[in-house]
C-alpha cells in the first residue's frame, strides 16, 4: 500500500512539473513569413500535387529575435472545419497535448534569408481542410516562434486534400468473389442436409 | 466408466465420455475432442470467438479508418451502436432457429450469411457504407445463443453452467483479441508494401476467412444431439419438429425468461459498451499512445478467458450445495459488485489504479455473464433456444441503451457515463430477486408450499394431447436430471406422481 502510494504521489508530482513547464502555443509570437503555393478553396490530389513553401524572418521584429532559432520545421494543419466533431484533432493551447497539426511536411536548419521547398502531398494525408504552419525551434528543440499561411482565427487562405481512396479493382471483384463463395457454401450445406 | 445395469451400459459404450438418460455428458473434460460432445464445445466457441473477431475487427484500426474515411466522432460512435444493436433481434431469431432446426444448421448458417459483411468491409467508401456493414457484420454475434442451445443439449445440469460458460468466455475472447490481432495483421500488410488505407481493408479478409473456415467445420464436423442431427431425428420420429408458434408462446409467457434478458443486458452488455469505447476513454483521459490504449482495451475482453467460465463453474459449484437458490444468490452477489467497480472506475483520476479497477471490474461482470447462463437452461426446456435468445438479444439492448444514454454526444463525460453506468448495474440488478421457480424456490423464498416438481414445471409447457402423442419425453428426462437444483441443504421435496400435473406459469 505504501509503495503504491509513493508511486501515484511522484507521478502527480511529474505531471505538475511537467505542466509548469510547458509550452503553450499563445505563448509563441509570429515572427515567421510563411507562404503556400496552393489558393483559397484549391483541391490537391494527395500523392500527385505539389505544395511549394517559402518562409523568411519577418523584418519588422527587432534584430536579435532569431538569435535562439536552430530549425524551422513545417507542418499541414487541420483547419477548423476539418476538426469539428473529431477530438483527435483538436486544437488545445498547450503544445504538447496538441493536436492540430499531424503531418510533418519538413525540416530545415534556420537561416535569415527565404528558403523555399516543394512538397508532394503525401499518399497517407486524410482527405480534409488545411492550412500550413511553421515552427521554430531553439537547439533543444523546443518552439519558440511560428508562422502560418492562414489568419490567428484559421479562417482564411484554407485548402483542400483529395485523398486516396485506398481501394482498388482487385479488393473489390475479391470481395465479391468470396462473399458469393460463403452464400453458395450455404446453399450447398442445406441441400446437403435435405439430401441425407 | 460407471456402470448402474446393463442398459446403461450399452449407452455408455456409445460414447466416449459418461452420459446421462438424455446422453448429455455429465462431465467436461476440456482437452479432449471427442465427438459428439467435446467436439461440438470446441467448433461452437471457435465459430463464435471468429464472430466476435470479426464484430470488434474495426475499433483498433480506427485511427486510420477515420482518416480515410473522414469520419466524425459521431459516425464513429453511431457505428458502434449498429454494431451491437443487430444482434438483438439476429440473437432472438436464432434462439427460434435453434428449436427449429438444431444449433449446427443455425450457426453455420449465420456465420456464412454475415461472412459477406466482413469481406464487404473492405470496401467500404463512406460513413454511411461504414455503418452498414459494422451493421450487418454484428449479427453474427448471434451465434451465442447456438453456442449456449448447443453446450445445455449435450451437457448435463452438473456440468452446464461450466459448458456454457467456457464456451461464452473463450469466444467472447475474440472482442479483446482482434484489439491485438487487427493491428498486427496490418502492420504485417503494410510491411509487404500496401499504403496504409489499402492495408486496413485487406486486413479485414482475414477475420472474414475465419469466419467462414469455422461454418465449415460445423457443418461438417458437428452434431446437434448426442444421439445425431435435428434432420436425422425429425425423419426418424426420435425427435418431434416442434411448432414455432408454441415455442414463442411458451418463451414469451415465463416471466423469468424475460428478467434475465434485463440482467444479463447489465452485464454482457456493459462488457460490449466497454470494448467499444475504453479504447477512446485511455487515450484521452490518461493521454497514452493509441498503441498502449489498444492493450488495455485488449485486457479487457482477454480476462474472459478464465473469468466468465469461472462465473459458470462457481455457479455449477453452489448449485451442488445449495441448488438454484445458490445459483440466484450468487449471480445478484457477483453483477451488483460488478456495479459497485463499474461506479468506481468513473471516479479514480490515475492510470495505474484505473487499470487495475478496470480489471477487477472485467473479472465481476464477466462471471455474471457466466452466472446467468447457469440460470437460463433451466427457465424452460421446450422453448430453451428461445429464452436463450431472448437473454442474448437483452444483453445487446443492454449495450444500445447503456451507448445511447452515456457515450453519445458530449452530453456527460466519458468518466461520468461510466460512474452512472455503474449506478444502473446496481439497479437493474435488483430484479432477479424476483425469480422463483416452485419446484426450487427464489432468493427469499422456499419451494412453492404445493408441493411442487420438477416435472409439473417442465410438462407444464406441453399440453395433454402433446403429452400423449409423447413430444414431452425430453421434458422428462430433463425434469428427472435437473433434480439436483434442489440443492443437498433442503428437504427432499415431493417425487412426482402419476397424476396429471398443475400448470406452472
Amino acid at each position: 500500500m505504501a509503495t503504491k502510494a509513493c508511486l501515484i504521489v511522484s507521478l502527480w508530482i511529474s505531471c505538475l512539473l511537467a505542466t509548469s513547464h510547458a509550452t503553450t502555443f499563445s505563448s509563441l509570437q509570429r515572427t515567421i513569413v510563411l507562404t503556400a503555393s496552393p489558393q483559397a478553396g484549391q483541391v490537391l490530389k494527395a500523392g500527385e500535387d505539389n505544395i511549394t513553401l517559402t518562409w523568411s524572418l519577418n523584418t519588422t521584429f527587432p534584430s536579435g529575435t532569431d538569435s535562439t532559432y536552430k530549425d524551422v520545421t513545417v507542418e499541414l494543419c487541420y483547419a477548423p472545419i476539418s476538426q469539428k466533431d473529431r477530438g483527435w484533432r483538436k486544437t488545445v493551447d498547450e503544445l504538447a497535448k496538441d493536436k492540430t497539426c499531424q503531418h510533418n511536411i519538413v525540416k530545415k536548419p534556420y537561416t535569415s534569408s527565404n528558403i523555399t521547398f516543394t512538397w508532394t502531398v503525401r499518399k497517407d494525408v486524410p482527405g480534409a481542410t488545411y492550412f500550413v504552419r511553421a515552427y521554430a525551434l531553439d537547439s533543444a528543440g523546443k518552439k519558440v516562434a511560428f508562422g502560418q499561411t492562414t489568419d490567428a482565427h484559421k479562417t482564411t487562405n484554407l485548402f483542400e486534400v483529395e485523398a486516396v481512396t485506398g481501394r482498388h479493382v482487385s479488393l473489390d471483384i475479391a470481395s465479391v468473389c468470396f462473399s458469393a463463395f460463403s452464400i453458395f457454401s450455404l446453399f450447398g450445406f442445406f441441400f446437403m442436409d435435405k439430401r441425407k | 466408466m460407471e456402470v448402474s445395469n446393463g442398459a446403461e451400459e450399452t449407452y455408455q459404450k456409445k460414447f466416449a465420455l459418461p452420459v446421462d438418460s438424455e446422453h448429455k455428458s455429465t462431465e467436461f473434460r476440456l482437452f479432449s475432442v471427442a465427438a459428439p460432445h467435446m467436439r461440438a464445445f470446441h467448433l461452437s466457441w471457435i465459430s463464435f470467438f471468429a464472430c466476435f473477431v470479426s464484430s470488434f475487427a474495426a475499433p483498433p484500426l480506427l485511427p486510420v479508418i477515420r482518416d480515410n474515411l473522414g469520419l466524425t466522432a459521431t459516425d464513429i460512435g453511431n457505428a458502434g451502436i449498429a454494431a451491437v444493436s443487430g444482434a438483438v433481434f439476429a440473437r432472438i431469431a436464432m434462439g427460434t432457429a435453434c428449436d427449429l432446426f438444431g444449433p449446427r444448421l443455425a450457426s453455420a448458417a449465420l456465420t456464412l450469411l454475415t461472412a459477406p459483411a466482413v469481406y464487404c468491409t473492405a470496401i467500404a467508401n463512406s460513413p454511411t457504407s461504414f455503418l452498414l456493414v459494422r451493421f450487418f457484420t454484428g449479427f453474427s454475434l448471434a451465434t451465442f445463443v447456438s453456442t449456449q442451445f448447443w453446450m445445455s443439449s449435450l451437457f448435463s445440469s452438473k456440468v452446464v453452467g461450466t459448458a456454457n460458460g467456457v464456451a461464452g468466455g473463450w469466444g467472447n475472447l475474440g472482442g479483446g483479441a482482434t484489439q491485438l490481432i487487427m493491428p498486427l495483421v496490418f502492420n504485417l500488410i503494410e510491411r509487404i508494401g500496401a499504403t496504409q488505407f489499402t492495408a486496413w481493408r485487406i486486413a479485414f479478409f482475414v477475420p472474414g476467412l475465419f469466419q467462414t473456415l469455422s461454418a465449415y467445420g460445423i457443418f461438417f464436423l458437428g452434431q446437434d444431439l448426442p444421439d445425431g442431427n435435428y434432420s436425422q431425428l425429425h425423419k426418424s420420429g426420435d425427435k418431434h419438429k416442434d411448432s414455432f408458434k408454441k415455442v414463442l408462446y411458451h418463451a414469451v409467457t415465463n416471466y423469468r425468461g424475460w428478467i434475465l434478458a434485463l440482467t444479463y443486458g447489465y452485464c454482457f452488455g456493459v462488457e460490449l459498451t466497454i470494448d467499444n469505447i475504453i479504447a477512446q476513454y485511455f487515450y484521452d483521459r490518461f493521454n497514452v499512445r493509441l498503441h498502449t490504449a489498444g492493450i488495455i482495451a485488449a485486457s479487457f475482453g482477454i480476462a474472459n478467458l478464465f473469468s466468465r467460465p469461472g462465473g459458470g463453474i462457481l455457479s455449477d459449484i453452489v448449485a451442488n450445495r445449495y441448488g438454484m437458490r445458490g445459483r440466484l444468490w450468487t449471480l445478484w452477489i457477483v453483477q451488483t459488485l460488478g456495479g459497485v467497480f463499474c461506479i468506481l472506475l468513473g471516479k479514480v483520476g490515475s492510470l495505474g489504479v484505473s487499470v487495475a479497477v478496470m480489471l477487477i471490474f472485467s473479472v465481476f461482470v464477466q462471471a455474471a455473464c457466466g452466472l446467468t447462463f447457469g440460470v437460463a437452461p433451466f427457465v424452460s426446456r421446450r422453448s430453451l433456444g428461445f429464452i436463450s435468445g431472448m437473454t442474448g438479444g437483452g444483453g445487446n439492448v443492454g449495450a444500445v441503451l447503456t451507448q445511447v444514454i452515456f457515450f453519445r454526444g458530449s452530453h456527460y463525460t466519458t468518466e461520468t457515463g461510466i460512474t452512472l453506468m455503474g449506478v444502473m448495474i446496481v439497479c437493474c440488478t435488483l430484479v432477479i430477486m424476483l425469480i422463483h421457480f416452485p419446484q426450487w424456490g427464489g432468493m427469499f423464498c422456499g419451494p412453492s408450499s404445493k408441493g411442487a416438481t420438477e416435472e409439473d414445471y417442465y410438462l407444464s409447457e406441453w399440453t395433454a394431447a402433446e403429452q400423449d402423442q409423447g413430444f414431452h419425453t425430453a421434458s422428462l428426462k430433463f425434469s428427472e436430471n435437473s433434480r439436483n437444483e434442489r440443492g443437498k441443504r433442503v428437504q427432499p421435496a415431493p417425487t412426482p406422481t402419476l397424476a396429471t400435473p398443475n400448470a406452472y406459469v
